[in-house]
């Protein structure tokens, strides 16, 4: 028998002392002292700071921010139609395209959160769902469209699933840790695409052999669209499949037995196993659910727009860290995250594609892009700042007490 | 010992959010002395330490080393005055030698490299002029706990540390080494140490204290000379009241054996076998309590019954059926019944509901749930209907269960247990860091559903607890039972047991 | 491990007959049986590597029917992959291999592993007084921008060292801020790190260098010729003419090895990395040192950066130039056990599986992706716990507060 714990301490504040320890119960209880004001703060103070870079350089930040709502089409709320020539309803229906692929890799980073475990390879489980989808949209042509879509999506999302379903098993076996084994996983992905595309790979061209870029999917594999035209790049009705994702999401966790064994385990594995909940089981579930959330998001933006992939389209494809960012932000919620989505999605086109704007180039805003997710991580990883910042507010301003 | 006073505290107050830890508490301490503080959980004695060892701050009241005023603001400044603490859960890194734990922060050293073999050479030294034997090669992570605590005197007095502080020293020690620790605190005492000796345990302090100082509530309440006192008075000063020692309950009707226990062999985490062939037998409508010191195998013998550890060898049968190797679920649908020791570790999900909490055995069942799907509704009602029937107080049926006090977050953990109607309930440590009136009605609780005909097994650290309680007592000592008695019996006869039995125990 | 430092002060028969010996065994015969088919050796036949990794196989289930299994099954895994290599080998042209396998290639070797060598030490010093550094990526990237900035506005190789040094403990010391001050999630820390840094790097590269590259002509870290030996044929190739960075890397990891084991800070850093508790205690300042050491993993993961730039990248810089590499490097960490040496060996290793997989890009882009993904692999193998146990400092990532 050993006393020595060399985690234990001399009381902490009650509050703390009572959230057990995992990283879910601090926000939770983060979330809980802050409601929405916390994340609506971080994000304006990220902004701040961002904006702070450009002008150190320059640039008005004002009006860079400004184009880059334009460029991500908010600016449609002013006039909207649906007329796909007006600049800003075309920059919205793109802007939702990424919110999209957004709101499905965030939730894949907040399923895993929700169990206690961080799934930082949903740009992993991205690719390997996309890959997936283009080889079966690729080989099986000619098959009835319903069918062919919906092999696709239930290949590619088991792919995904399985793909984080490694990092679940050896977390659950051996008790490695996730963070290290979805990272590996996220490169030997990367490295796996990177040859599946090239020169001479398995899913290369077979029309144009010295592009290292892959073969269109059939027809029949392309999701419909609702909002333009498959050739301009439409809003496909992956966005419906997206916000039924936040609806499965929340239903998954909120009024199933399985989704209380993994808040509980998420919240405090001992008394779960206590409980009588299997832990590891739950580890690898929870995890595969993450993955296949993500292989989701990889397969409907192959069916949905990309409809091929080449091998210099892998390194700047940042979705899956993306949604770090946006699962972090909205708390891992099912709201949340759908709201941390849209933000994203925005500034991700609106940064570039998008951006037509005297005062900042897009290589430069794409950037900041980085800058502001950043900065927004960095802040969510500490809220305690702002908490006492906040508090420390409150207590100098006589108010009514929160109940 | 003589009257020389080298620490003075006086007027110490110190206060944390809703309790006042430290209220008006006034010390002195003479060189060469044991002086001990004696007090509840809670009572305020860790933390007058902790404000002696600059770890925490006052808000009152002043500290006197050899009769100046000081004050300590790091542990770093309280060393250098030469005070040294043992603390009760001890500050090793298991994966250092003995003497690197000894030297760090004041390492020998030649020009820019440690002086490894000059450090072995000094700790060796110590050890052999205070008579504390350990090897300074060996792991911390390879020694015994008695030597662990010997390495941390010894990290106090290589610090050349005048007053040392003793934490609940025994609280992990067998007997033997108990009587060794003893030997060698009277042997620092001749060197002219003075010694702070923390504990609640009775008759210890009246075998090795000069003076006792007995606080309560965060009160002084006497400091009287060792010789004087003797043990009732002792505890009623430590109480405030003639403890009651039973709680009014009828004779027994022990019915059917519900609960069987064979010749259970259980091992640690460490590999080290702690349950070595135990057997019993509990029968519906009795309580049968376990007493025994901390660390004697109670925690791994319950864990293996309620399906959480692995049993090497031997046999659990619940009402009949053999659940030997049983997962955690297969004992709970067997009909066993689980008041988990560390509530907030293993008996709640703090951050549920109370209605989350009160299902975490049967979320997946009908009512509540059917084919994976969860109805709330039913829940919430389950939850209130139990809230009433065990008063608890606080919030309701939605409230987090974290933001309960102790003695409601227990009666949840009881309230589920009692509910699903087990045949056997196992209590640990049931009253483990909650007020009076909370006890007093757990207490009433369980005779009551010993009264239904359950069997209970209750462990329990606090001798009081279990002779108030058990219909029958079987006394545990280094994984055997020892010992079983059932009707009257003396405190001496069980502490005696206790301790190993053949050994006569402090007087 | 340490059971089996123990054992080597038994008699030798007691060693020989240990189970752990054979597992060891049976590891190097898997890599002797993928060496026996490259240059110099170099056998034609595919005989002789078969054999020595059936033996190799056979050492390892020996091993797990001793009771070891973790290193049994990697002794056995390790002589499969040896197997398929020493396959791969022999059927490609000999003229091929030799183009491959030259004495070059362990300069290359040597250049691709130091930057790795920087960052998997930056990352020991950080995690061994407690602090997990996922950042490393991030502090190498910055460091390899204004490393080479510096060198190109400050006309000298000596400039850019230093202005790399400064930006990795400025973005160190923020990271230290939030994970010891704040007690932020330092996994989330250190991912802010990554984006911030690829913001950063990308935005003032194109506001700096408008058209996106570096003038060529920049002061470049100079090699160093040893006189004697660049004229040999097989040293000279091999270690004549290495940069001044990779002599450096070398002398790191034996003073890392000196401080961290054999001064009284390194004990303090340890201490405060297994039981920061104890060490304040007895009154060590727990933050002080965790600040210090995270600061240096900074300075020497961006000095790993600076080497990327202004040395093996012949002084330029490209968008995320890194690439993974700080993943590489803390997974070299993490294969190496937490230890200077171990970490050495494995960046060696990583290095030239990298090197390796570039100069088969041409002849064979398969094997070139399998070349690239075995560090991910090796890694993933390694915290599966399979050879010996990947033991963290006790207390490594969790937040220290004091009273």
């Amino acid at each position: 028998m050993s006393t020595i714990d060399p985690n234990s301490s001399a009381p902490e504040s009650p509050e703390e002392a009572a959230s057990s320890g995992t990283l879910i119960a601090s926000i939770a209880l983060k979330q809980r002292a802050g409601g929405i004001a916390v994340p609506a703060v971080t994000v304006v103070v990220a902004f701040l700071m961002g904006g702070l870079v450009v002008l150190a350089t320059g640039h008005n930040p004002l009006l860079a921010y400004r184009d880059i709502f334009d460029g991500a089409g908010l600016n449609w709320i002013f006039h909207p139609t649906t007329n796909l020539v007006n600049t800003a309803a075309y920059n919205l229906s793109q802007t939702l395209l990424q919110t999209t692929t957004l709101i499905l890799c965030g939730l894949a980073v907040a399923f895993a959160f929700r169990c206690g475990m961080f799934n930082i390879g949903g740009q992993g489980q991205y690719f390997v769902g996309l890959f997936v989808a283009n080889w079966l949209g690729v080989d099986f042509a000619g098959l009835n469209p319903f069918l062919h879509v919906l092999l696709c999506i239930v290949a590619g999302t088991l792919a995904g699933a399985l793909w984080a379903g490694i990092a679940g098993f050896l977390k659950a076996t051996v008790g490695a840790h996730e963070v290290i084994s979805t990272i590996m996983l996220n490169w030997i992905a990367i490295w796996v695409g990177s040859w599946l595309f090239g020169a001479g790979g398995p899913l290369q061209s077979s029309a144009n052999k010295s592009l290292p870029v892959s073969n269109d999917i059939a027809n029949s594999a392309k999701l419909p669209v609702i909002w333009g035209q498959q050739e301009l790049q439409g809003l496909s009705i992956g966005i419906f499949v997206a916000l039924a994702a936040l609806v499965v999401f929340w239903v998954l966790l909120n009024r199933t037995t399985l989704g209380y064994e993994v808040r509980a385990v998420g919240f405090n594995p001992e008394a779960a196993a206590y409980g009588g909940i299997n832990v590891k089981k739950n580890l690898i579930r929870a995890m595969a659910i993450s993955g296949a959330f993500a292989g989701l998001a990889g397969t409907i933006d192959m069916t949905g727009y990309l409809y091929h992939y080449g091998q210099s389209d892998i390194p700047f494809s940042s979705v899956g860290f993306l949604g770090i960012a946006v699962a972090l932000l909205g708390r891992n919620t099912a709201v949340g995250t759908g709201l941390g989505a849209l933000l994203f999605g925005a500034l991700l086109f609106g940064t570039t594609h998008g951006l037509t704007s005297n005062v900042i180039q897009p290589e430069l805003a794409g950037n900041l892009t980085y800058i502001i997710q950043g900065l927004v991580v960095l802040f969510i990883g500490a809220d305690v700042l702002i908490l006492y910042v906040w508090n420390t507010r409150k207590k100098l301003r006589p108010r009514r007490a929160r109940a | 010992m003589n009257d020389e006073i080298v620490l003075e505290m006086r007027g110490i107050r110190k206060e944390f959010p809703g309790v006042l830890a430290n209220d008006d508490v006034s010390l002195d301490v003479r060189r060469g002395e044991v002086h001990a503080l004696l007090g509840e959980n809670g009572a305020g004695k860790s933390t007058l330490m902790n404000i002696l060892y600059g770890l925490y701050k006052p808000d009152a009241g002043e500290v006197l080393l050899r009769g100046r005023p000081s004050s300590f603001a790091s542990a770093r400044d309280a060393i250098n005055a030469g005070i040294g603490m043992v603390h009760q859960h001890f500050m090793l890194i298991p994966v250092m030698t003995v003497a690197e734990n000894i030297v760090l922060g004041i390492e020998p050293h030649h020009g820019l490299f440690l002086d490894e073999h000059g450090a072995e050479q000094r700790v060796r030294e110590l050890s052999e002029r205070f008579g504390l034997a350990v090897d300074p090669g060996a792991l911390v992570s390879e020694i015994t706990v008695g030597q662990e605590q010997r390495v941390e005197i010894l990290k106090a007095l290589y610090r050349n540390a005048d007053i040392l502080v003793l934490d609940e020293p025994t609280a992990v020690l067998t007997p033997q080494e108990a009587h060794e620790l003893f030997g060698i605190i009277n042997s620092l005492k001749t060197d002219g140490k003075s010694i702070i000796f923390i504990s609640h345990k009775l008759n210890e302090v009246l075998e090795i204290a000069d003076r006792i100082t007995v606080l309560r509530r965060g009160k002084v309440i006497e400091t009287v000379d060792a010789a004087g006192a003797t043990e009732a008075s002792l505890a009623r000063a430590m109480v405030g009241r003639e403890v009651l020692l039973r709680v009014e309950k009828a004779p027994a009707q022990p019915g059917d054996v519900l609960l069987s226990v064979e010749d259970l062999r259980v091992v640690d985490d460490r590999g080290i076998e702690k349950v070595r062939g135990v057997s019993f037998e509990v029968r519906a409508g009795e309580i049968v309590g376990v007493a025994g010191v901390d660390g004697n195998g109670q925690s791994e013998l319950i864990d293996a019954i309620a399906g959480l550890r692995k049993t090497e060898s031997g046999s659990v049968s619940i009402g009949g059926r053999k659940v030997t190797a049983a997962s955690a679920r297969e004992m709970l649908d067997a009909g066993l019944g689980h008041i988990p020791e560390d509530r907030q570790r293993r008996g709640l999900v703090l951050e549920f509901s109370i209605a989350e909490n009160i299902e975490l055995h049967d979320y997946a069942r009908a009512p509540v749930a059917r084919w994976g799907w969860l109805f709330p509704k039913k829940m919430i009602a389950l939850a209130r209907r139990l809230i009433r029937e065990f008063d608890v107080r606080g919030g309701g049926p939605l409230t987090r269960a974290g933001g309960l006090s102790g003695g409601n977050q227990q009666k949840v953990v009881a309230a589920r247990e009692i509910a699903r109607d087990p045949k056997v309930l196992i209590a640990a440590q049931p009253t483990r860091g909650l007020d009076v009136g909370a006890i007093e009605y757990l207490h009433r609780r369980l005779v009551e559903e010993r009264d239904k005909g359950r069997a209970l097994l209750l462990i329990s650290l606090e001798l009081d607890e279990i002779l108030s309680l058990a219909d029958r007592i079987l006394v545990v000592y280094e994984g055997e039972i020892v010992g079983e008695h059932t009707g009257e019996v003396s405190e001496e006869q069980i502490g005696l047991e206790m301790l190993g039995g053949k050994e006569k125990a402090a007087a | 491990m340490t059971a089996w430092v123990e054992r080597l002060e038994n008699p030798l028969s007691a060693r020989l007959r240990d189970p752990a010996t054979t597992g060891y065994a049976g590891v190097l015969l898997g890599v002797l049986a993928a060496f026996l088919a490259i240059p110099p050796i170099q056998s034609r036949t595919i005989t002789w590597p078969i054999v020595v990794g059936i033996v190799g196989v056979a050492f390892g289930i020996w091993t797990v029917t001793r009771g070891r299994t973790r290193l049994g099954w990697g002794a056995v895994a390790s002589a499969v992959i040896g197997i398929g290599l020493g396959i791969l080998a022999t059927h490609s042209g000999t003229s091929n291999l030799n183009a491959v396998f030259d004495a070059a290639l362990i300069a290359q070797t040597f250049g691709f592993a130091t930057p790795l060598v920087f960052g998997a030490i930056g990352g020991m010093f950080s995690e061994r007084s407690g602090v997990v550094n996922i950042g490393l990526e991030g502090m190498m990237l910055m460091g390899a921008f204004w490393g080479v900035y510096g060198a190109d506005k400050g006309g000298s190789w000596v400039v850019g060292i230093l202005v790399g040094m400064a930006v990795g403990a400025a973005i160190a010391l923020v990271y230290a801020f939030f994970a010891i001050h704040l007690r932020a999630d330092q996994i989330v820390g250190g991912t802010a790190v990554n984006f911030l840094a690829l913001g950063i790097t990308g935005y003032f590269f194109f506001q700096l260098y408008h058209g996106n590259y570096i003038p060529s002509g920049v002061s470049q870290i100079p090699n160093v010729k040893i006189p004697g030996i660049s004229g040999s044929h097989f040293l000279g190739p091999a270690i004549g003419d290495l940069n001044l960075m990779i002599w450096a890397g070398f002398a790191l990891v034996v003073v890392s090895y000196l401080v961290v084991f054999k001064t009284p800070i390194g004990l303090r850093i340890r201490a405060c990395g297994e039981h920061p508790r104890a060490a304040d205690t007895v009154g060590i300042n727990v933050y002080a040192v965790r600040y210090g050491c995270v600061v240096l993993s900074g300075i020497l993961a961006a000095l790993g950066g600076v080497y990327l730039s202004d040395g093996f990248g012949g002084g330029t810089f490209i968008n995320n130039m890194t690439d993974g590499r700080g993943f590489i490097a803390l997974a070299a960490l993490i294969f190496g056990n937490w230890r200077p040496a171990g970490a050495f060996a494995a960046a060696l290793l990583f290095g030239f599986s990298s090197a390796v997989a570039l100069r088969l890009q041409v002849y064979s882009p398969s094997a070139s992706t399998l070349f690239n993904v075995l560090p991910y692999v090796l890694t993933l193998i390694a915290v599966a716990g399979v050879i010996g146990r990947t033991v963290p400092p006790a207390a490594d990532g969790r937040p220290y507060k004091k009273q």
